[in-house]
């Protein structure tokens, strides 16, 4: 009796004193753990930094030879790379006439990077350079090759490529246009919506609900989300976008408000997704069959999802107002593991924490890069 | 030993502890007079929630970790203290079974309209577990109470799941201001317009800073990064960083506090109208320090002195500034400093804290030495101050207390000793 008492006491005086927004031990235990993740600034601290309120990471894609090509958005967009072998953030230069970039890296096997802009939603092409000689200058120009707009009037709302083929495939936003660039032909084609009506909802609703990503199977398949949790499949061959009969998992009722966020191929041809409701899923392009594999996090949202070189899939949950966290997935055995919030504590050097996650990606060696989407952001480095 | 011996012996032990830090007879002190807070006698805590209105009101946020915190005033002309009643019914929230309104954890202030605008703030967090959940906290709301009516007026939620770690309150924009918890985000509430509006994230969540200072043109300041300032101007809705650095102590040397506490943020900071200046003590060392926002860049802060108890000066356990800092009538800064690492229930010792001050004249810093009570009992530590109009300063704070059958409970116990709240007087012109 009395011992329990002393653990309730022990108990209340940690969680009093966790109370008053001070780091106790005890916030150790919810956190990923300590020896595997770091954090990076966006650039050459203190000075040479993508400014705060431009700084939030919305797309993050692994070039063929490994760098990290990282996007921003805020008032102003940059682009950044992260080579492995240096392993810090060279800012590239400011997106011309971009303030976000969403999902919507595309790298060619060429090493030429793709960007798909908000709000003027043009398709840009970046062709690196020996970037590591170059010196840091926050708010230069990104030189790039402006090829123009797929959909008059519309944002770039994804972009994904198909190195295969090298055609680049996009959505749209306000009105869920999917489209192709022939890089070869330099030619745009639309093919029509995901999308054809805002929900019925609240008034404060207003969008078209479409994936947030988009997914090239290894037949050249493009697949996405569109209204009432659909899936839609572009066909190549026939140069054509069709509805398919099945849907991204959701409660009963929840359909209208359903898309996916996050997709990822695996090699053996399967799909993985995670939906806005928070379930992960298994899509298999050559039966159109989808498994629910349930919620890793009583969060809302998949922010992101990558799979390293051991099979495992690693993603994050958590929407805008919440607190997100990070959690793997065996395929092998179906398990889940919560890793905990992503959080750096390097007193006395720096301590951070990321609440809301905007873009994942896997580099060659199995480093999941983990891009914040706040006014203050920063790049978080795991290491499964 | 029987229930009954081990209790004796605990009420033996608590009165010798009592008895000895009253027959303590330190080399200096000062008399400071005290209201309790009667009926409140659990309330746990007090962080920034002091408000002397022009009125001779004087407003005050009580703290319960686990229930509701209320709102309560000391009216000074009829030496009466009035609970407004706890801020879950006054937010409408009592009984949906949601985290509780424990507290308001921020400055209060007074509008033209001559209320008074506050945000309300969580109590337990449990390691952010609970956080957007539906039994964790809700959300911060944004509130006034009108003396004329006796009433509070809800303003809804602000930051949802969150609370209000830091605030203040502007008449000139007619604006509340605050720095969330646990996500560090600065908002505000728009009084004429009913905007809420989140200007994103300044700080992380262990190290968001404690007081936003308000200058006489309506921007607002605050510190940020490693000692860092910026600045919100609300003509132009936008925060800039400053190149100003507060002068905080060089980390590296010990793990002990640093890890469990920020010692990289202003604690509290004042603003003189007179010399167009912020005056702050900073939370590492208590350093204290001046902030011009209008002096050219590499010349705004300077470092005027040190505000803790002298002889912790130099030491690297010299004691968490609090945030009791006022500016008093006679041109002198008021800060009660701690005599051990105060945080109520959390404080890591039994010692009484020191009334310091800085003459903004003579530019000089004196120890007044040891707050106690008429009593003889020490002031155990505080975390609010402020000047009324009559030049009296208050402070909220802890004092050790035997239990009083008319008024039962405690706040808690520092090493042992159970405390109780209490409102603080000093008449700097009496002593």
């Amino acid at each position: 009796m009395r011992y329990r008492e002393l653990v309730i006491t022990a108990s209340l005086i940690a969680v009093a004193t966790a109370c008053l927004g001070q780091r106790e031990r005890s916030y150790d235990n919810v956190v990923v753990t300590q020896t595997r993740i770091d954090a990076r600034d966006l650039g050459y601290a203190p000075e040479d930094v993508i400014p705060d309120g431009e700084s939030g990471v919305t797309s993050l894609a692994i070039a063929p030879k490994g760098d990290l090509y990282g996007a921003t958005s805020g008032t102003r967009s940059h682009l950044f790379v992260l080579s492995p072998r240096h392993g810090y953030v060279q800012p590239l230069g400011v997106v011309p006439h971009a303030t976000s970039i969403t999902n919507a890296i595309a790298i060619a096997d060429s090493g030429d990077v793709y960007l798909g802009t908000s709000p003027d939603g043009h398709i840009l092409k970046y062709t690196p350079s020996e970037a590591d000689t170059q010196q840091i200058q926050i708010g230069k120009p990104l030189r790039v090759a402006d090829l123009g707009q797929p959909v008059t009037g519309e944002r770039i709302f994804a972009l994904t490529i198909d190195r295969n083929a090298n055609i680049l495939y996009g959505l749209t936003a306000p009105n869920a246009h999917f489209f192709s660039y022939s890089i070869a032909d330099a030619k745009f084609h639309d093919f029509g919506v995901v999308a054809e009506k805002i929900p019925f909802g609240e008034k404060f609703e207003k969008s078209k609900m479409m994936s947030r990503m988009l997914v090239v199977d290894q037949d050249g398949m493009v697949f996405a989300s569109g209204e009432d949790g659909a899936f839609f499949r572009f066909n190549p061959k026939v140069q054509k976008l069709e509805k398919l009969g099945i849907h991204a998992p959701a409660v009963p009722g929840r359909e209208p408000w359903t898309r996916v966020d996050a997709f990822l191929l695996d090699p053996s041809g399967v799909i993985y997704g995670g939906t806005s409701d928070g379930y992960l899923f298994r899509l298999d392009p050559a039966t159109l069959t989808v498994t629910n594999l349930g919620k890793p996090l009583n969060q809302y949202r998949i922010d992101g999802l990558v799979r390293t070189p051991d099979g495992r899939l690693y993603g994050v949950g958590g929407t805008e107002e919440e607190m997100a966290r990070l959690f793997s997935y065996d395929p092998h055995s179906g398990a889940y593991n919560v890793l905990g919030f992503i959080d750096v504590n390097r007193r006395p050097y720096y301590t951070w924490q990321a609440y809301v996650i905007g873009a994942l990606a896997c580099g060659a060696d199995g480093t999941v890069y983990i891009g914040e989407d706040e006014r203050i952001s920063k790049l978080y480095l795991f290491y499964p | 030993m029987s229930r009954w011996s081990r209790s004796a012996a605990g009420m033996l032990a608590i009165a010798l502890c009592m008895i000895a830090l009253q027959a303590q007879a330190p080399s200096k002190s000062i008399t400071v007079d005290y209201r309790y807070f009667r009926g409140l006698a659990t309330m746990d805590g007090n962080w920034a929630a002091l408000k002397a209105a022009s009125d001779g009101k004087v407003y005050v946020g009580l703290a319960c970790h686990g229930c509701n915190g209320p709102l309560v005033y000391y009216d000074s002309a009829s030496n009466k203290m009035v609970d407004v009643g706890d801020l879950a019914r006054l937010t409408g929230e009592d009984g949906l079974g949601v985290g509780p309104q424990s507290k308001i954890h921020a400055k209060f202030g007074e509008g033209k309209d001559g209320r008074i605008y506050f945000a309300t703030h969580g109590g337990w967090w449990f390691d952010y577990a609970r956080f957007a959940t539906q039994e964790g906290y809700p959300g911060s709301h944004y509130m006034a109470y009108d003396p004329k009516s006796g009433k509070v007026q809800d303003f809804g939620i602000g930051p949802r799941f969150e609370g209000m770690n830091t605030g203040a309150y502007d008449p000139k924009f007619n604006r509340i201001y605050g720095l969330t918890h646990p996500r560090g985000h600065f908002v505000y509430y728009d009084v004429a317009t009913g905007a809420k509006v989140d200007k994103g994230r300044i700080n992380n969540w262990d190290s968001i800073c404690r007081t936003l200072g308000i200058d006489d043109q309506g921007n607002v300041y605050g510190s940020f990064g490693a000692g860092r300032i910026f600045q919100y101007d609300p003509r132009t809705d936008a925060i800039r960083e400053l190149d100003a650095r507060l002068p905080i102590r060089a980390k590296g040397r010990s793990l002990g506090r640093d890890y469990d506490k920020s010692e990289t943020a202003w604690r509290v900071v004042v603003w003189d109208g007179e010399t167009k200046r912020f005056y702050g003590v900073e939370e590492s060392a208590s350093t204290l320090f001046s902030f011009d926002p209008a002096a050219p860049s590499g010349s705004q802060v300077k470092t005027l002195g040190q505000m803790c108890i002298p002889g912790f000066a130099e030491r690297r356990d010299v004691p968490y500034a609090t945030l009791s800092l006022a500016l008093g009538h006679d041109r002198k800064l008021y800060y009660a400093a701690a005599g051990a690492e105060f945080d109520y229930g959390g404080s890591a010792g039994v010692a009484a804290s020191h009334l310091m001050t800085y003459d903004l004249r003579s530019e000089k810093i004196e120890d007044l030495g040891e707050m106690r009570l008429s009593d003889g009992r020490p002031v155990l530590g505080t975390n609010a101050a402020d000047t009324g109009p009559d030049g009296t300063i208050y402070f909220v704070g802890a004092v050790g207390v035997t239990d009083d059958p008319s008024d039962p409970g405690h706040g808690g116990t520092i090493q042992g000793t159970p405390f109780r709240l209490a409102l603080f007087l000093f008449h700097p012109r009496a002593d």
